[in-house]
């Protein structure tokens, strides 16, 4: 029996010291001699086209000598901080939005850096660094490095502009098409494809197609007429008790979405067209579609397909797709009145305001978790570098927010940088409170596109005049206000 | 002259019965049919296939779950997959098997009361108490852990003991008797009596603790963090928009190991089932 006793005592033991064993801290305590491995989160495009790779290898040749070491830290890209960090799974270096790291800064997930201390500091614009400023307690911190901007682009098939396109939709002869010009064009040509289309269920032939019921992709009717997501507090700090959206004239732009969403079909209404934009841009289906700029991958990924379906090798399909695919900035005048139906020829300038879209900076943080702050300098010291963002816009098609990679590439992507040192952008608000926007306006825009289809199905539209768009956005803001501050 | 008419009704009601089925079948059939085709659509996305199946078929999905691994790497998917589903099943046989052995042979105290609560208990629905698990796992190091999974599986297996206690009560008690007069201790009339006689519950217990590990993906997604680590259901949650065809090809796949599984033991399976379920 006492042996029974004696065994049982030694498995009970063994039992414990191996559950505690496996029970202990199982952070890396590196030693003196032992190489520090960074945890890199990038964006999935970055991964998909390759640049992650070349950054991390780029940067490990180059600190070898250092004992510095950059991995994919292989996770989710929208994978949260707030739930990893804490316990250890989370990166230590991270990039995303200036919306979704700020959310992280006010929640302390992420640190606070000197950007002065970075080489790329004399060439970002103070709008994108600001992008990443915090203001606690008085004091401003910046929690993030600007790589990037993005905001809505339009992307077209060169192949699918008019044949006449310089005689009968360029007034002014710059060789701009007018329909890139300004909305009523834009309106005019869409209307043009839709009135031509011969198919059976008139549905081969689109102009201009977007989610309507995405607000960053579609903020241009809202902020182009003085709308704004939260005011100012005297200090320049935001004031999320402030909720501006139905502030200006934001019915008017709201109205000119009404009148679009009636030239679309009802993918306009939810995320269909966000999803099929690809194909039916492919397949020329849809004349011109709204997205961002690092989607320009796969725009060309599926219209390099269709001409690999037609015949032409993998190579050349690809290189046809570039060539062929198209990316430019929205239409830079909207109509003061919202009546994107008025003959663009018959308006004077002061008939214009100018298109403002909403748009973010994507940008390198540290994680509050590390325990290499030092090593997270230096690598995003050398991401931001000058070489570096160069390779990513070469390979991914980003609009960079350093000066002078977008002086050097010029093109769309100094235009985008320009449109941000001139105030066209209206960048995603960087505090928590922003997350509560999404939904409400969600709602509200998907339901005002809806409109002109209940007429069309022969039901009593919900917003036939403007009071109905105005109480409705009003109610926006109220729900908006509710959601931040009911719980708080 | 009667018996023409009742002939006659029976051709009818057997005619009504036979499109009642196939109708049932075809509500069935079209979502798999249609899932199986889609994943032999050329295009990667949903909305290139026009009408209810796709124009131009490939086996390229395939050929990409398998070769084209950067971004989503299937092979390494399903093996984290098997090897939690293999274990879990394992582990989990085992206590099933003893657990309802145990309540089923033994008379012991608070017996009835046992048997009560895991009754109670296994009526909750698993996820309620994730949150639970998930700090649990946090602090005993456990999270990005495929161990993690199977420790879950295989301990919360003999909750769902009743099915295999309703069978071990089919087994006549003078089998045992007769046993213990010959001085079988409990261990050998355990293995050398019950467990040839219960093949049949023992093949439909490691049936059933493989294929819930095969397709849950609560668990595993809250579990996991990294992408090397991930199960097949977890993976393909993530994969792009623009991705559906893979989606496809990776749900078909996915199904056919389970599928040829249950076809080969399926006779073992019925009989399990239904002898399980004589007694409750």
């Amino acid at each position: 029996m006492s042996k029974y006793k004696r065994l049982t005592a030694l498995l009970l033991s063994s039992v414990i010291i191996s559950t505690m064993t496996g029970c202990s801290d199982s952070g890396v305590e590196a030693s003196a001699d032992e190489a520090i491995t960074l945890r890199i989160l990038e964006n999935d495009t970055a991964k998909q086209e390759g640049y992650l790779d070349v950054l991390i290898n780029a940067f490990n040749e180059a600190y070898k000598d250092k004992g510095i070491q950059a991995v994919d830290a292989n996770m989710e890209e929208y994978s949260d901080l707030a739930a990893n960090g804490p316990y250890g799974y989370g990166p230590d270096v991270i990039y995303q939005a200036n919306d979704k790291l700020m959310t992280y800064a006010e929640d302390k997930h992420i640190l606070p850096l000197d950007i002065e201390e970075f080489d790329c500091y004399e060439y970002v614009p103070e709008e994108a660094g600001d992008a990443f400023n915090i203001n606690i307690d008085g004091e401003t911190y910046c929690c993030g490095i600007p790589v990037n901007i993005q905001e809505p682009m339009l992307f077209y098939r060169e192949d699918k502009m008019p044949e006449n396109w310089q005689t009968e939709w360029d007034d002014n002869s710059n060789g701009v098409a007018d329909f890139f010009e300004n909305w009523n064009d834009l309106y005019a040509y869409s209307k043009y494809l839709r009135d031509t289309d011969a198919s059976a269920n008139k549905d081969s032939q689109y102009g201009f197609m977007s989610s309507f019921n995405n607000l960053y992709l579609n903020g241009q009717f809202l902020f182009s007429y003085g709308a704004y997501v939260f005011g100012e507090n005297a200090d320049g700090t935001l004031n999320s008790e402030d909720i501006g959206l139905s502030k200006g004239n934001s019915v008017t732009g709201l109205s000119a979405l009404r009148q679009m969403a009636a030239l679309m079909n009802e993918g306009c209404i939810d995320d269909t067209i966000t999803m099929n934009r690809y194909e039916k841009i492919a397949d020329g289906t849809y004349f011109c579609a709204v997205s961002t700029p690092d989607t320009y991958s796969l725009f060309v990924e599926k219209l390099a397909l269709k001409y690999e379906n037609e015949g032409l090798s993998e190579a050349d399909a690809k290189a046809k797709a570039i060539e062929n695919l198209k990316m430019v900035e929205l239409p830079e005048l909207m109509p003061a009145d919202g009546d994107l139906t008025k003959n663009s020829e018959e308006m004077s300038s002061s008939d214009w305001v100018e298109t403002v879209v909403m748009g973010g900076v994507n940008g390198y943080a540290i994680s509050s978790y590390t325990e290499h702050r030092e090593a997270c300098v230096e690598f995003i010291n050398f991401a931001t570098s000058f070489e570096m963002i160069q390779n990513r816009m070469d390979m991914l098609g980003i609009a960079p927010t350093r000066s002078d990679v977008a002086e050097a590439s010029g093109g769309v992507t100094d235009t985008i940088f320009e449109s941000l040192s001139e105030g066209n952008i209206y960048l995603m608000p960087s505090i928590k409170a922003v997350d509560q926007i999404w939904v409400p306006t969600q709602t509200l825009l998907g339901d005002i596109a809806k409109d002109p289809f209940r007429e069309a199905a022969g039901e009593q539209p919900k917003y036939f005049s403007q009071q109905e768009i105005k109480k409705a956005i009003e109610k926006v803001d109220k729900d908006i206000y509710d959601a931040i501050y009911t719980l708080k | 002259m009667k018996k023409k008419k009742f002939l006659n009704g029976n051709r009818v009601d057997s005619i009504v019965t036979h499109i009642v089925l196939i109708a049932v079948c075809l509500v069935f059939l079209f979502p798999v049919l249609w899932l199986v085709l889609s994943s032999f659509s050329k295009s990667g996305s949903i909305y290139d296939i026009e009408g209810f199946f796709p124009d131009t078929l490939s086996f390229g999905s395939y050929k990409n779950l398998f070769t084209d691994t950067t971004m989503y790497d299937y092979p390494n998917w399903l093996m984290n997959t098997l090897f939690v589903a293999v274990f879990s099943s394992l582990i989990g046989t085992v206590l099933v098997i003893l657990t309802a052995y145990t309540i089923s042979r033994f008379e012991f105290k608070s017996r009835k009361l046992l048997m009560k609560s895991t009754l109670v208990l296994s009526m909750f629905p698993s996820f309620m108490g994730m949150t639970a698990v998930y700090l649990i796992m946090v602090n005993f190091g456990l999270i990005n852990q495929l161990w993690s999974l199977i420790l879950i599986y295989a301990a919360g297996a003999p909750m769902g003991y009743l099915v295999q206690k309703g069978y071990f009560d089919t087994i006549s008690n003078t089998i045992y008797e007769a046993a213990r007069v010959d001085g079988a201790t409990n261990f050998r009339i355990f293995t050398r009596i019950t467990l040839p006689l219960s093949k049949p519950i023992i093949v439909y217990t490691a049936l059933t603790q493989f294929a819930w590990p095969w397709s849950d993906f609560i668990l595993p997604n809250m579990l996991l963090k990294n992408k090397d680590l991930w199960t097949v259901a977890v993976g393909l949650t993530h994969l792009d928009e623009t991705q559906f065809t893979r989606f496809a090809a990776g749900s078909v796949f996915i199904a056919v190991p389970i599928v040829i599984l249950y076809f080969a033991l399926s006779k073992f399976l019925v009989a399990g089932v239904s002898e399980g379920a004589v007694k409750g």
